[in-house]
């Protein structure tokens, strides 16, 4: 019960500082709008050709689904732990109960409400301005947790990008630093048969590419493929688990 | 105070130090607080003061034994302490009753306690819906220092509490301490200001460059390192010299200065400054304080918060 407070106390906290942030607000969700915007009705995706943005729309909806699943907990997060270190709030934090992975665990759930909107919103754009047909299944379900976890596990990393960054300004360009090669190399926008040979087994080592197969499992084919994307759902889970351990260790805890 | 000498101490550090690269912020400090006992840290900034309660409390990688309540910091049940960072700066966007109302939630329920009631206490029953970063720089302070006695804390560490608090602000905190001291609290304080934590505290530690010079209750300090009285003449225009034998005579811009004076020296100063017609404006005896004892102990003068060297 104590323990539930505290998370309840964390999340309700956060959740209004991010809130009543405006600006991060309006981004979190206008930045998915323009991604759809500029690729999907300005630039205009098509199946057929070669090269950039020739495949048919529906093999784009992951990567504007990465966008906000990847930019913005990297980022947040990030920036949240610059912020604390430099209000000395884990110096305090240090002398309570709260646990660091009780910390993140409720920083995570508060971005993870707040994606899944912003990739609802995305994905319904998305539907409504490209002209991707995707049959209604109860395994698109599955988005469901395929977005929360990737979100949880880019949570984790983005505690550990904060950690290693000196400054906010830091969070931000390690974050896009970070983000940029993962979004494109991914197999979000660009196909891995797109890269060159000796490149392609690197793909793997992105926990991106399992999300993003996952995701088009479920939405690039007439039928969705379950099994590919429960295979990825747990890859993404796997790697969840592995971020969230290395980010907690990773919320400072002394100067 | 409602110290208990007999019992384990609340706070118990053996030689520790903490070095920054060459930098030494702390150098072999030990120390010992009672149970209920207010301990006041002052120095200069720069001093050692901020590391050594981050040492106390575990937020820095010191090395050294602490033991708070008699046990290892690792070990210490941590709803017992409450702490106010110096520089800590909270969440902005949340009313000053969501900030407190926050730390509350990180507590059990039945150590937490009534949340409008702490707000009060510090001064802030009218502000409590009012944003952080709305609230003035002083009100600010005092909404950090509730979220540090909302556990009901037995040991409250409080790096400067008063820093930018107006004076009437300055005056209630100080009531609050007192307060909580009378009641069983174990406080830790540090401070650059010497009258404050002469007025606080039970015992003082003096620190000079990472090392405590001294500890011991004000008084005794005063006495045993402050030195005598001194006697302030001031005058207007060029005042002849005084004859005082046996007597150290400084001659300022605004007169003299005669030091070590005892009360029962008081009749010659007075009769060497009539003998040598001296018009004073004004005639001062001023006791020692912390900051004489801290001068005499270090060789620097302690004003506005920073060493100087004299």
């Amino acid at each position: 019960m104590t323990r539930l407070r505290r998370l309840r106390a964390e999340f309700t906290a956060e959740r209004r500082s991010f809130l009543r942030r405006r600006t991060a607000v309006f981004f979190t969700f206008v930045f998915p709008l323009l991604i759809v915007l500029i690729f999907g009705v300005l630039v205009q995706t098509d199946g057929g050709g070669v090269g950039l943005f020739a495949r048919p729309p529906a093999f784009y909806v992951p990567g504007y689904l990465a966008v906000v699943v990847l930019f913005t907990p990297l980022s947040r997060v990030g920036s949240t732990v610059a912020r604390h270190r430099d209000g000395a709030r884990f110096e305090k934090l240090a002398t309570t109960p709260l646990r660091r992975w009780e910390w993140l665990l409720a920083h995570a759930t508060v971005n993870a409400a707040v994606i899944g909107l912003a990739a609802l919103l995305l994905f319904v754009l998305t539907l409504l301005l490209t002209g991707v047909a995707v049959a209604p299944a109860p395994a698109l379900l599955l988005l469901v947790p395929l977005v929360t976890l990737a979100t949880i596990l880019f949570c984790g990393v983005g505690c550990v990008v904060g950690r290693v960054a000196g400054s906010q300004d830091g969070v931000i360009a390690a974050s896009n630093a970070l983000a940029l090669p993962l979004l494109f190399l991914s197999e979000t926008f660009v196909a891995a048969d797109q890269l060159p040979a000796w490149f392609r087994p690197a793909v793997g080592l992105s926990p991106l590419t399992y999300f993003a197969r996952g995701v088009r499992a479920l939405v690039d084919s007439g039928d969705p493929a379950v099994g590919v994307a429960l295979t990825n759902l747990a890859a993404v889970a796997a790697l969840a688990v592995v971020a969230v351990a290395a980010g907690a260790a990773a919320v400072p805890r002394t100067d | 105070m409602n110290t208990d000498a007999t019992a384990t101490p609340a706070v118990e550090a053996v030689d520790v130090s903490r070095h920054y690269g060459d930098v030494v912020a702390l150098d072999g400090v030990s120390l010992s607080v009672a149970p209920g006992e207010v301990f006041g840290l002052v120095g200069p900034n720069g001093a050692g003061k901020t590391t050594l309660v981050r040492a106390l409390t575990g937020t820095t990688d010191a090395t050294g034994e602490v033991r708070l309540f008699g046990d290892p910091l690792p070990a210490v049940d941590r709803a017992r302490l409450g702490l106010l960072p110096q520089s800590f700066s909270p969440a902005d966007r949340l009313t000053a009753r969501e900030l407190v109302d926050y730390y509350a939630g990180l507590y059990d329920p039945r150590r937490a306690r009534d949340v409008d009631a702490v707000l009060a206490e510090v001064g802030l029953a009218d502000d409590t819906a009012v944003r952080y970063e709305n609230l003035s720089g002083g009100q600010r302070r005092r909404v950090c220092v509730a979220t540090a006695l909302v556990n009901d804390p037995d040991l409250l560490f409080l790096d400067e509490p008063t820093a930018g608090v107006d004076p009437a602000g300055r005056r209630s905190l100080h009531g609050l301490v007192a307060r909580l001291a009378d009641e069983g609290t174990t406080v830790f304080l540090t401070s650059h200001s010497m009258d404050e934590v002469e007025t606080l505290a039970d015992r003082v530690g003096l620190v000079r460059d990472g090392s405590l010079v001294a500890v011991g209750p004000p008084d005794g300090l005063v006495a045993e390192h402050g030195g005598r009285a001194r006697v302030l003449v001031e005058t207007t225009g060029d005042p002849p010299a005084l004859g005082l034998d046996g007597f150290d005579v400084e001659r300022t811009t605004e007169g003299f200065v005669v030091a070590d004076v005892g009360a029962a020296d008081l009749p010659d100063v007075a009769e060497s400054v009539v003998a040598a017609e001296v018009s004073p404006d004004a005639v001062t005896w001023a006791q020692p304080g912390l900051e004489e004892a801290y001068f005499r102990l270090t060789g620097e003068a302690f004003a506005g918060g920073e060493a100087e060297r004299r």
